[in-house]
């Protein structure tokens, strides 16, 4: 077994506003080892994004607040850092691709001073030394380098995600966070920029969480992955084991809801419902409501995580007393 | 290697130039801006340019009306008009320069903190603001030039001061509306620090309305400059300076017209070629407002 990059325990973050207290994310349990690609799924307003800035201490607070839990990196808890040393973590050892690329970038400054940027905050470095990096950081993504000059505005979509995946492996770090990195392209590049960020994920030996809805890419890109629902992790597994073995009755209806080619089908099959308003979660399973499956017990009390065999992770009553497990 | 010095030495500020293309388009900005080029450059080579010296007194020769030798005619010294305008401009241009820079720095620092940190800092710098706005801008200044005593330097002060509240309020408004945004955040999430993102990402994308209020208050400060010369606050005699001489002249407006007619048009023409220029700046900078 890799050792253990990264390991979050029991984190719990709430965001209250008005009054109200939100639990975007409930004692969730993660980890990413060295050079292994996590993907996190989960429909919007799981708390994927939540955990993600987690990671990096980067909830705005107010409103949000990481109330519980750890999470430590190479042993060491980033929550009791100072905001100096979060500092020299973030973009160095830990750096993030963010959702829109037309948004991420600083429209006044070219991509060669923000590239440059990120090298000279975490590596001393004279100015002419960075701008050499940035240009081979331009040309390892597959932007011809005399582009260095440009603003971000001469650039398009596809690019300028490019530009920002240069900028958060400038510094060579050991865990990329994705946060739904092809979200905002059109497929045919989407498809490019994940051929890119796994080779580079190869190239660098990053480890990366892949944060995304998409089925698809996870399977593409990762090997291991949990399925987030209602801020909690439902199901963990590899690749193979969440997606020919699936256990949870919310995974499953996700795979449902794919379109498939070989059959003809007329409607495709949605999980009914909507997820649960997290300022009023359920007393029980937070799934109860929409889950086939459900039992009476599921209303009642809220299940445990379950391994279901060789680290594959479910947190589900139906595989609690025998049942399915193996 | 050679190739990649080139690529960095090459620079292409595409967004600069098309501002600087649709200033040139627009005659209004293109006129103020000669005329601000004249006067710069009169200013500059006053003693050159102007045909006698601003206290060159020759009391045969007062109130001589605007002839050959005297294009704006003579005061109640003998004191050649034109030659004192000329030199009245250094004053104005260096009192309008300064005052702005002193009140687009302490608004744009109070504004930026404001504005990004918000909550309780941003109430108390917005409250403080607001005491200075409840006074009249001009009041403001007197009373501040008042406590500082006259003087060229102290008018730049007051008057600098006097208008920090519009600055801080502007920056405040863009810095709020810049600090959500997702570059922002990505700024963060590669280590940059509080003042890092102030000063490399958010300041330089709300510099438009800053440079674009800037040229208008230079007009507002050289007014508001010329307006505590008239009341005797500022620049003290013999200097030359446009307001002081149409407080000067004041007395004299039934029988010489020219004594107060000359500084009043310097003023105005100044004031109008910056505010044209500004007009100008604030289109050619927004490229939403372009047709």
């Amino acid at each position: 077994m890799r050792d253990k990059l990264l390991e979050i325990k029991k984190l719990k973050v709430i965001y209250s506003t008005d009054g109200k207290v939100v639990e975007a994310v409930n004692h969730i349990d993660l980890e990413i080892h060295k050079g292994e690609a996590l993907g996190l799924i989960g429909e919007t307003g799981a708390g994927k994004t939540t955990t993600a800035l987690s990671i990096l201490n980067l909830i705005p607070n107010p409103p949000g607040k990481i109330v519980e839990g750890e999470i430590c990196y190479n042993g060491q808890n980033l929550l009791k850092l100072s905001q100096k040393e979060m500092r020299a973590v973030r973009g160095n050892k830990i750096s993030m691709i963010f959702q829109d690329p037309m948004t991420a970038l600083n429209p006044v400054m070219t991509v060669g001073d923000q590239i440059a940027e990120v090298i000279r905050l975490h590596q001393k470095m004279p100015r002419n030394e960075a701008y050499i990096k940035a240009q081979e950081m331009l040309e390892t993504v597959g932007i011809p380098g005399n582009r260095l000059k440009d603003f971000p505005h001469q650039f398009s979509g596809g690019m300028k995600q490019r530009v920002v995946i240069a900028i958060s492996l400038a510094c060579n770090p050991e865990l990329l966070i994705a946060d739904e990195p092809t979200t905002a392209l059109d497929v045919t590049i989407q498809e490019q920029v994940l051929d890119l960020m796994e080779k580079l994920q190869k190239e660098f030996n990053t480890s990366l969480l892949m944060i995304t809805h998409d089925l698809g890419v996870v399977a593409e890109v990762c090997e291991t992955v949990a399925i987030m629902y209602a801020g909690e992790i439902v199901e963990y597994g590899t690749i193979e084991q969440v997606y020919n073995d699936t256990k949870h009755p919310y995974t499953r209806g996700l795979f449902d809801s794919i379109p498939k080619f070989h059959e003809d089908v007329k409607r495709l099959k949605p999980i009914k419902g909507q997820m649960p308003n997290p300022a009023h979660l359920p007393v029980g399973c937070n799934f109860a409501d929409r889950c086939p499956d459900v039992m009476p017990k599921c209303r009642e009390s809220e299940p445990v995580v379950i391994d279901v065999g060789q680290n594959h992770l479910v947190k589900c009553y139906k595989y609690v007393d025998g049942g399915d497990q193996a | 290697m050679s190739e990649k010095t080139v690529a960095i030495k090459s620079r292409n500020s595409g967004m600069m130039r098309d501002a600087l293309v649709r200033l040139f388009r627009n005659k209004a900005a293109i006129l103020g801006l000669i005329i601000i080029v004249v006067l710069i450059l009169s200013a500059i080579f006053a003693d050159i340019v102007s045909p006698f010296s601003y206290d060159e007194q020759d009391l045969r020769q007062r109130f001589l009306a605007p002839s050959a030798e005297h294009f704006f005619g003579t005061d109640e010294y003998g004191r050649d008009i034109f030659s004192r305008i000329i030199y009245g401009s250094r004053t104005s241009l260096l009192v309008g320069a300064i005052s702005v820079t002193i009140s687009s720095g302490i608004g744009t620092i109070l504004g930026a903190i404001s504005g990004y940190y918000g909550n309780r800092v941003d109430n108390i710098i917005m409250r403080l603001i607001d005491v200075m706005l409840a006074i009249p801008n001009i009041l403001l200044a007197i009373s501040i030039a008042a406590t500082l005593g006259p003087g060229i330097v102290n008018v730049m002060i007051a008057v600098g001061i006097s208008s920090v509240p519009g600055y801080a309020r502007l920056v405040r408004a863009s810095v709020m509306s810049l600090r959500d945004q997702e570059f922002i955040e990505a700024a963060r999430s590669i280590g940059a620090n509080d003042a890092r993102i102030i000063l490399r990402h958010i300041l330089p994308n709300c510099m438009a309305p800053i440079i674009v209020q800037a040229t208008m208050s230079i007009a507002i400060a050289i007014l508001s400059a010329a307006a505590l010369s008239f009341l005797g606050l500022g620049v003290q005699p013999p200097m030359a300076e446009w307001g002081s001489m149409l407080s000067n002249g004041r007395a004299y407006i039934r029988d010489y017209w020219w004594v107060v007619t000359f500084p009043g048009v310097a003023i105005m023409s100044t004031v109008f070629a910056f505010n044209l220029f500004g007009d100008g700046l604030r289109d050619a900078l927004d490229p939403r407002l372009k047709q």
